[in-house]
């Protein structure tokens, strides 16, 4: 396809998608859902490095969602700063807890890593129902609306332009990160760590330098969701946003752009349109979860390959089989 | 503060962690696998355990069984659901999914057992003693027993008996136990189904000392995890001797600076020895 | 001479390539077959494959008979319980374990049509240096000692066919005879085995027969002495191979 054409299809779609929830009906619900779609889609990101591309499982990103929501409050109450400071301070904060936590796990296994990461998180809820400084239980309240250059963005309706920005910007940074030398050396330390060694690549440097892109990402979401929600307390801690990240991220299939964007979606939709209440929900989005994992390793995209192979086999059956020239063996016996 | 008190309640907390961690030794030190489901399937334990004795009205000795019949269940069950991941050892895909199971088995207590906490009483958790100047119940003198019990046996087992031994090897190596001839998938499952037995005997146990709710289990798979890489992976003696040292840790620093931050302090403590010394749980030089 | 292992139209496939494709194989009671070839014609996938494992995933069609029976439908520990064994590549022992609890660690089943399980006793006499060394770990042995663990381990479990995947890789030479000498030893007291060798010059002078794979598929198979005069085997390998 042309690039011309294809950069105008591209525009194309983005501009549709603006005006997406107005010509679905544009209902406070429906702008609701949108905007709460954009930010987590946007949360769920910064996780879809980790576990797609560098294949480890981060369980420490609610912590830098509640970081950028924290700091956002934190910084919007405290100082009285507008937006675009809160985000660079959400950023530094995001970049600084990352910093610290990949050092720490910096030459730790990778499942010992995911361990300490999922420490942290259960850690991180008791300090925020704990603190004072951050609230206690009841959290913090009166961050003021979201406001720039004049334009101010009361109600989910007049927040939805900003929301879907911050996805548009994140979906730049993903596809970027995906063709840049980081993104390489990601997938190359997932593939085969030793062979990514012998190629002059720092297997813990890579997963520190990843981490470090992915934290401000899911920072980022919790930044907006401040302003959305108007008050930030510990149950952004819940298990649930982790829950529903992998979901999103293994759903669709792992390294498909849009796809924890439509992993999203459907969750929340879901959960918005066709609840059975909220325990009921719970045990859906776990067990869509488990069966992806279990079932369908590579998400639904990988279930559509496989009926497409299935398919391309099966017609192929009847035609001559040459004797194809061997492979080096693919066996391999020294040990798992 | 009363030191001998305190030096009780570390003893009974650390036989309690060290039975609620013991699950956890088995399934890393033999399968290799961890369970990000442990701590729901603790809260489970716990209250199936609390509906045999205040709903069924089961006494408090046949719940303790139903309850390990129920973890068993649930453990066979999680297993065998992941059952090609683990033989593939896809590991990433393996915690994400017991974590999935942790958030299931969550929603479906909320919905069975609802939302509010409850009391497990037992009847030895409503005896208390009274020793000079310290207190404590039969459940915690339960509780220490049975932890030693537990230990004992499971040692005996693994070092000494052909199913150990068949642990050991599915533990090292699990295409060279097939080729010996080994059922590993058999061995698999067998090792889920212990971890839920074990977890569930340990709530039956331990949850009478405090309030139970449905959105609990966290504290508990932070105080698992801290006792096994304290103790080594896999070192039976190692998680025992780990999980006294984690209860007198909590019971000093719960009554010096904190009770609400113990969890905090306990996992800085291993952070710092995972960053000092990470022994076995750091990546082999030029792989992850 | 009553064929103990079978295997017709084997074919183990990757995706769209064969690495194996494989008319008819067979091993008598009491013989000994040699299958040489190149890096990557197939020798492990060959063995493997008898067992129905392997890495990677690949797909396996054809029959493989042990002792008249079909095993093709059997889970690849079931086989081994029947009999049929493998001596892997690599690792062949449990270096955790001590060589008394490796040669305790054999999963048990019942044994039939006259095989025989070695006692742990009667591999001591066998092969005295294990007894020597039997309270050492598996990991401590060398590698001489470990092949000859991984063959005691073998006859624990009554094997009726061996399969061995080059066992004399990292032996010195003077090792490596004794090596396939008791491996000719096991063939002379009835036992089925396929020897997978790289080292040509070795495993001709043990063997009943020889069978060469290139790419996947047999180019020529015959009694050792004939084999010893094929063009083919010596141009490739015994010319070019140092001893």
């Amino acid at each position: 396809m042309q690039p011309a054409l294809r950069l105008g299809l591209i525009i194309g779609s983005a501009v549709l998608g603006l005006f997406l929830p107005f010509l679905l009906g544009g209902t406070p619900a429906i702008y609701s859902a949108a905007v709460l779609i954009a930010i987590f889609a946007v949360m769920a990101y910064g996780l879809d490095t980790i576990v797609s591309d560098l294949g480890e499982v981060s369980l420490a990103h609610t912590v830098f969602f509640a970081i950028g929501a924290y700091a956002t409050a934190l910084l919007s109450t405290g100082l009285g700063i507008g937006p675009l400071a809160t985000l660079a301070g959400t950023i530094v904060a995001a970049l600084l807890a990352a910093g610290v936590l990949g050092l720490v796990t910096l030459r730790l296994r990778e499942f010992v890593f995911s361990l300490v990461t999922y420490a942290v998180a259960v850690v991180a809820i008791t300090v925020a129902a704990n603190w004072s400084f951050l609230g206690g239980s009841d959290g913090l309240r009166g961050i003021p609306a979201f406001e720039l250059f004049g334009y101010e963005a009361q109600g989910d309706a007049r927040l939805w332009p900003v929301a879907y920005a911050l996805l548009l910007v994140t979906l730049y940074l993903m596809r970027s990160f995906r063709r840049s030398r980081l993104g390489l050396a990601a997938i190359m330390v997932h593939l085969n760590p030793r062979l990514a060694t012998m190629s002059g690549i720092d297997p813990q440097k890579t997963r520190l330098q990843v981490f470090l892109f992915s934290a401000p990402i899911t920072a980022s979401a919790g930044w907006l969701y401040a302003y959305q929600r108007a008050y930030v307390s510990a149950d952004l801690l819940e298990t649930y946003f982790l829950i529903l990240m992998l979901t999103a991220v293994v759903l669709i299939g792992r390294r498909v752009l849009l796809g924890p964007l439509i992993g999203v979606a459907i969750v929340q939709i879901q959960e918005k349109f066709f609840s059975f209440g909220g325990y009921v929900d719970k045990i859906i989005l776990g067990s869509v979860l488990i069966l992806v994992l279990a079932y369908l390793p590579g998400g639904l995209v990988g279930l559509f390959q496989a009926l497409r192979e299935a398919g391309r086999r099966v017609r192929e059956r009847d035609e001559p089989v040459i004797p194809a020239h061997t492979q080096t063996e693919c066996t391999r016996k020294a040990g798992p | 503060m009363n030191l001998t008190q305190q030096l009780v309640n570390g003893l009974v907390l650390g036989h309690a962690y060290a039975l609620i961690a013991i699950g956890w030794t088995v399934l890393l030190g033999v399968a290799r696998l961890v369970n990000f489901g442990h701590g729901q399937m603790y809260m489970l334990g716990a209250f199936v355990t609390w509906y045999s004795v205040s709903r069924l009205g089961l006494p408090y000795v046949v719940a303790v069984p139903v309850a390990m019949l129920a973890g068993v269940a649930i453990g066979y069950v999680m297993q065998r659901v992941m059952l090609q991941l683990t033989l593939r050892q896809d590991l990433v895909s393996i915690m994400i999914v017991t974590l999935g199971f942790g958030y299931v088995l969550h929603g479906a207590a909320g919905l069975v057992f609802g939302s509010t906490g409850q009391i497990l009483e037992t009847p030895l958790s409503v005896i208390d003693i009274y020793w000079g100047d310290l207190w404590f119940t039969w459940q915690d003198v339960a509780i220490i027993i049975v932890a030693i019990l537990f230990f004992a046996l499971l040692k005996f087992v693994i070092e000494r008996t052909g199913i150990g031994r068949t642990a050991r090897m599915v533990a090292e190596d699990p295409a060279l136990a097939l080729l010996a001839g080994i059922d590993v998938k058999k061995v698999y499952l067998g090792v889920f189904a212990f971890e839920g037995a074990a977890v569930a005997l340990a709530a039956a146990m331990v949850a009478p000392r405090t309030p139970i709710l449905t959105s609990m289990g966290f504290d508990e798979v932070i105080v698992t995890f801290v006792v096994v890489v304290l103790g080594g992976i896999g070192s039976i003696t190692g998680s025992y001797l780990a999980g006294l040292a984690l209860g007198l840790f909590t019971a000093f620093f719960g009554a010096l600076v904190s009770p609400a931050y113990t969890t905090a302090a306990a996992f800085a403590v291993l952070i710092a020895v995972l960053v000092l010394r990470p022994g076995g749980f750091a990546a082999a030089p030029g792989s992850r | 001479m009553s064929t103990i292992l079978e295997a017709r139209d084997l074919v183990v496939g990757y995706g769209g390539n064969r690495a194996l494709a494989l008319p008819h194989l067979s091993v008598g009671r009491g013989e000994l077959v040699g299958v040489v070839g190149a890096n990557g014609a197939g020798k492990s996938t060959l063995v493997n494959s008898l067992l129905g494992w392997s890495r990677g995933r690949p797909r396996i069609t054809g029959r493989v008979s042990l002792g008249g029976e079909d095993v093709s439908r059997l889970p690849s520990f079931e086989r081994v319980r029947k009999g049929l064994l493998l001596i892997p590549e690599g690792k062949l022992v449990f270096g955790t374990m001590s060589v008394e609890d490796n040669l305790l660690a054999v999963g048990t089943g019942a044994l039939g049509q006259g095989r025989r399980a070695y006692t742990v006793d009667e591999i001591y006499d066998l092969f005295p240096r294990l007894k020597e060394r039997r309270g050492h770990l598996g990991g401590q042995l060398s590698g001489g000692e470990r092949q000859m663990l991984g063959i005691a381990r073998a006859l624990r479990l009554g094997p009726s066919a061996l399969l061995l995947d080059e066992p004399s890789i990292g032996l010195a030479p003077r090792l490596v005879s004794t090596v396939l000498a008791t491996v000719k030893q096991l063939a002379a007291s009835g036992l089925a085995v396929l020897l997978v060798e790289q080292n040509v010059r070795a495993a001709i002078e043990v063997v009943d027969r020889l069978v060469l794979l290139e790419r996947g598929s047999i180019v020529t198979e015959g009694p050792a002495a004939a084999m010893r005069d094929d063009p083919r085997i010596a141009e490739a390998y015994l010319g070019a191979h140092a001893a």
